[in-house]
């Protein structure tokens, strides 16, 4: 029944407990066993598992009994990490209420705030939870009055819970029950339902993730997709969950789940497109579902250039599901045929590119990210650039814009003045200093993109001990004095190597880029010069030294096969390294950017 | 043709060696010969050996003096039709266990090399190694050699080691050079699995330097380098003749066999070999594998490589190569101008 559903979203930030609620949650609802339960439920991708940080929006449907009457319950997981706001938004649109999860120790960060915005942008029921009450260090009293103060959300119904040994979940179930709107819609309308994701599976083809606004979806309906306008016949209709797949045969108005239609291309399900049914269709589809869009971008080209195919059905395929991504086909001098790709940011692109090895065991180059640029041409025109070696000649540009962000920062007063420094450094200008406590610090600073995609973020959590905290938001472009900076190996421009820099530090940026490199190229048989030049003039260089000795002395009399195969092993090693004329270099070499101070 | 022939049981077993060797197998010794005598007769067979094809013989092991030299006996008489007249045949031989007798006994028999296991003439190192001769036994056993007459005396060094420095090294080169010898084989120590050595830590010193010190040191007391390891005034045809990619026949346990595009394994425990000497596995090597073994042969040795067997692709890497003097091309014949980095150039031509 429609009144006893709720749809809801859990937000927070990072390392702030939102997996271990989850799971309790699941854990309380019995949809899954103590035996069965491992930690991080929800978090289904081995990447997401090792790195302990959860990428993919997932859902879940549990069941929950307040007062004798059953209630269905679908929490939609949300990603914590700044690169993956994109994917808050998706699983907001598609829920009522939101669970606002706040550390008791740590209090209000950066994140919390970007996120709550979403909510309330959304519309949805807020209902604030404070985590890890049972920790020394807690303070709910002063985190409450911190939400009040920064957010302006009323927390004298806030919850208290710890996730992890499992105090105030009851009550927090029950906050759930009555305090986040039951779904409204129509179960008589025409069927109008949003897909808010979509993925590939290998046995069942592409799903749509969807939440039912209208009217209901039944096994062997045909619908209709709005966007793509294309019409499919209904499969199958699952529940989420994190273990077994629940069938049904209808899925009802304000209910969640996921639609089988047999699909080998997910571009059918796109994330954001309506269903409807095809005989009696909805008048208008859902809108104001928030376009991905991407920030970063780099080229990723296979280290063997016949597998460019094989690279694209990969991304193709990943594109499925994870919609965030763009990619558009580029060529490169030195590395061939491959990809620029936009990505969420620069952990979004770590996870993509290992995905795309992992998952399609290709061996794959990432170049240095870059941003989107803005070149004014003399003749009036305006490029987007996204690829340093495609700039145009210096006489032909009239102007470059670069993208600026602002960024919030959230940090204990102890890492003030660190922090400002790094801020500067990164040519941040400042536009408002907060004290949201006697020792906690809001910044807020206009900083180009580029300086941020980096290793911003890194650097930011080591110098504060990770107690800063961090997110951004675009506000447009302003005029840059940049220049291109180019690097030759062993003589020849390597065009994948370009970055464009601020022009003040291009000398510096030269000498630091040639001094990564000469750490990372490992020798050769001959010596390797690397250079760094600005236009025709070089800035700076280094040298690799060219290799001593590369052999096994014995070679065990007949045993030529032995030999042989330590040979092959050698060879294995190199595969992963990429011919560029007569120099190989490894694929580090082309990131060499980011292990630069 | 060649011939090798394997003896896998040695006095004392070396910290560094990984070879197939025992030291408490000497009761079956007879039974040993017994069967390699049978693979013999197979192989005989199955490489189709004419008179007079033999070009050389190797005994090798472990220690082929620690066996009497009568058991070789009849093995000699099962080759002798097949030998060609000026046969190399060489024994190595340990100077802990070699005596006058077991020299004189097979110079009879028809040895007329032999490649003595010396490693070093400090005897610090020799008791790092795990040898139990020291430098003063194995001067004399050289010595004794020559007295009794055999023409082609060789004698192995090893370097690289941690106590290994240059003035060590120099002394070593300096000894050696005062014997009788006409050729030297100087090898790194590499640490092989499941050795003594390979669960010590600081045993190697595998720099250029060392290794630079003992191959100019040869080079400049007289002796021309033909392969990596291998020095002299005379050459070994033995030796040449796995760099050439000739054809070799393997008997015993350990040993390998190699014809046209084929080698043979027998059973590497001596009990199993003895069992049946006939049980003998066969890898079968496909044209790849063949291209990239002439090419290592070639490039750590004075073989060289045919430059028409290269594909279209490798010549081009070798024209790089030429340009950058790491190759020389003679005659339509590449050689290799530092064997040092023989390895990698192997790598940067075929990959």
């Amino acid at each position: 029944m429609q009144k006893n559903i709720r749809n809801f979203s859990i937000i927070a930030h990072i390392d702030h407990g939102k997996s271990t609620l989850a799971d309790r949650l699941i854990q309380e609802c019995g949809a899954v066993s103590a035996r069965e339960m491992t930690a991080q439920m929800m978090d289904t991708m081995d990447i997401e598992k090792e790195r302990g940080i959860t990428i993919k929006a997932q859902s879940v449907r549990l069941t929950y009994v307040k007062d004798g009457e059953p209630y269905i319950l679908n929490l939609i997981d949300t990603p914590g990490h700044v690169d993956f706001s994109y994917e808050v938004s998706r699983s907001l649109a598609s829920s009522d209420g939101a669970l606002l999860v706040v550390d008791a120790s740590q209090g209000v960060e950066a994140q919390t705030i970007a996120n709550v915005y979403i909510a309330i942008e959304h519309n949805l029921e807020i209902i604030p939870v404070i985590n890890k009450i049972d920790l020394p260090a807690a303070e709910p009293e002063r985190v409450k009055e911190e939400i009040e103060h920064t957010i302006g959300l009323d927390c004298s119904h806030a919850i208290d819970v710890s996730a992890k040994s499992g105090i105030g979940i009851r009550e927090l179930l029950d906050a759930i029950v009555e305090r986040i709107p039951a779904p409204v819609g129509d179960s008589k309308a025409p069927t109008k339902a949003l897909i808010y994701d979509s993925w590939f599976d290998n046995y069942l083809g592409a799903l749509a993730l969807v939440r039912v606004y209208d009217g209901e979806i039944k096994k062997g309906q045909e619908i209709y997709v709005m966007g793509t306008k294309k019409k499919h016949e209904v499969l199958n209709l699952m529940y989420p969950h994190p273990l077994v797949l629940q069938k049904t045969p209808v899925l009802r108005t304000g209910e969640v789940g996921i639609v089988i239609l047999g699909l080998k291309n997910v571009g059918d399900v796109k994330v954001g497109d309506t269903i409807t049914d095809n005989r009696h269709k909805t008048a208008t589809p859902i809108g104001g579902f928030k376009e991905v869009k991407q920030f970063v971008f780099a080229g990723i080209y296979p280290i063997e250039t016949d597998r460019f195919e094989e690279l694209r059905d990969a991304l193709d395929k990943l594109k499925l599901n994870d919609a965030s991504i763009s990619y558009e086909p580029e060529t490169s001098v030195a590395l061939g045929f491959g990809f620029r790709v936009g990505f969420l940011g620069l952990l979004h692109m770590e996870v993509i590119k290992e995905r795309l090895e992992r998952e399609f065991d290709l061996d794959l180059i990432a170049t240095a990210p870059t941003v989107t640029y803005k070149v004014h041409k003399t003749d009036g025109t305006i490029l987007d650039i996204q690829n340093p070696s495609q700039l145009p000649p210096i006489n032909e540009m009239q102007e470059i814009q670069e993208p600026y962000v602002k960024a919030t920062v959230i940090t204990p007063t102890d890492f003030l003045g660190n922090i400002i420094t790094l801020l500067n450094n990164k040519r941040g200008i400042q536009q408002k200093m907060d004290y949201l406590s006697v020792n906690r610090v809001l910044l807020e600073y206009a900083i180009p993109l580029n300086e941020i995609v980096m290793d911003f973020y890194d650097k930011l959590k080591s110098m504060s001990k990770g107690y800063a905290s961090f997110d951004y938001e675009p506000i447009g472009y302003r005029e840059g004095d940049l220049v291109k900076l180019d690097i030759l190996v062993a003589g020849e421009v390597v065009d994948a190597l370009s970055i464009i820099v601020p022009r003040v530090s291009a000398q510096t940026k030269g000498r630091d880029f040639v001094k990564a490199m000469k750490e990372i190229v490992p020798r050769q048989l001959f010596e390797v010069a690397i250079q760094a030049s600005i236009g025709n003039k070089v800035i700076a260089r280094e040298t690799v030294k060219s290799m001593g000795k590369n052999v096994t002395a014995k070679c065990y009399g007949g045993d030529i096969t032995r030999k042989r195969k330590l040979l092959e092993k050698q060879k294995e090693g190199k595969k992963r390294m990429k011919s560029i004329g007569k120099v190989q270099l490894p694929q580090e070499a082309f990131l060499t950017v980011l292990k630069m101070d | 043709m060649l011939l090798y022939i394997h003896i896998p049981f040695c006095e004392t077993k070396c910290h560094y060696c990984a070879f197939n060797s025992y030291v408490d197998k000497f009761d079956i010794a007879e039974h040993y010969f017994r069967a390699m005598e049978k693979q013999l007769e197979f192989e005989l067979k199955r490489f189709n050996v004419q008179k007079n094809s033999i070009s050389s013989v190797f005994i090798g092991g472990g220690t082929p003096s620690s066996v009497d030299a009568k058991l070789y006996k009849n093995i000699f008489r099962q080759i002798e039709p097949f030998l060609v007249e000026d046969a190399e045949i060489t024994t190595e031989a340990n100077p802990n266990s070699t005596t006058k007798q077991w020299i004189e006994k097979m110079m009879e028999l028809g040895v007329n090399r032999i490649s003595f296991g010396v490693q070093s003439f400090n005897n610090d190192k020799l008791l790092f190694l795990g040898r139990t001769h020291d430098a003063i036994k194995a001067q004399d056993v050289i010595s004794f050699a020559h007295q009794v007459g055999i023409k082609n005396i060789s004698l192995d060094l090893l370097y690289g080691l941690v106590l290994d420095t240059p003035s060590l090294l120099e002394k070593d080169l300096d000894i050696a050079f005062s014997l009788p010898i006409n050729h030297l084989s100087a090898y790194a120590l590499t640490i092989e699995k499941n050795t003594p050595f390979a669960k010590r830590k600081k045993i190697v010193n595998s720099t250029l330097e060392l290794a630079q010190i003992v191959v100019d040191g040869v080079q400049k007391r007289g002796f021309y380098q033909y392969e990596i390891s291998n020095f002299g005034t005379y050459k070994s045809r033995h030796n040449l003749g796995y760099w050439q990619y000739k054809n070799y026949i393997g008997i015993g346990s350990g040993a390998v066999g190699f014809l046209d595009n084929k080698r043979f394994y027998p059973s590497k425990n001596p009990n199993k070999y003895i069992e049946n000497p006939l049980q003998i596995k066969t890898e079968q090597l496909t044209l790849q594998d063949q291209h990239i073994e002439k090419i290592f042969l070639g490039l750590r040795s004075e073989v060289g490589i045919k430059k028409e067997m290269l594909t279209q692709e490798e010549q081009q890497k070798v024209a790089l190569l030429i340009d950058e003097k790491k190759l020389t091309c003679k005659d339509k014949t590449l050689f290799n101008n530092n064997y040092f980095l023989s390895d990698e150039i192997v790598l940067f031509i075929t990959n």
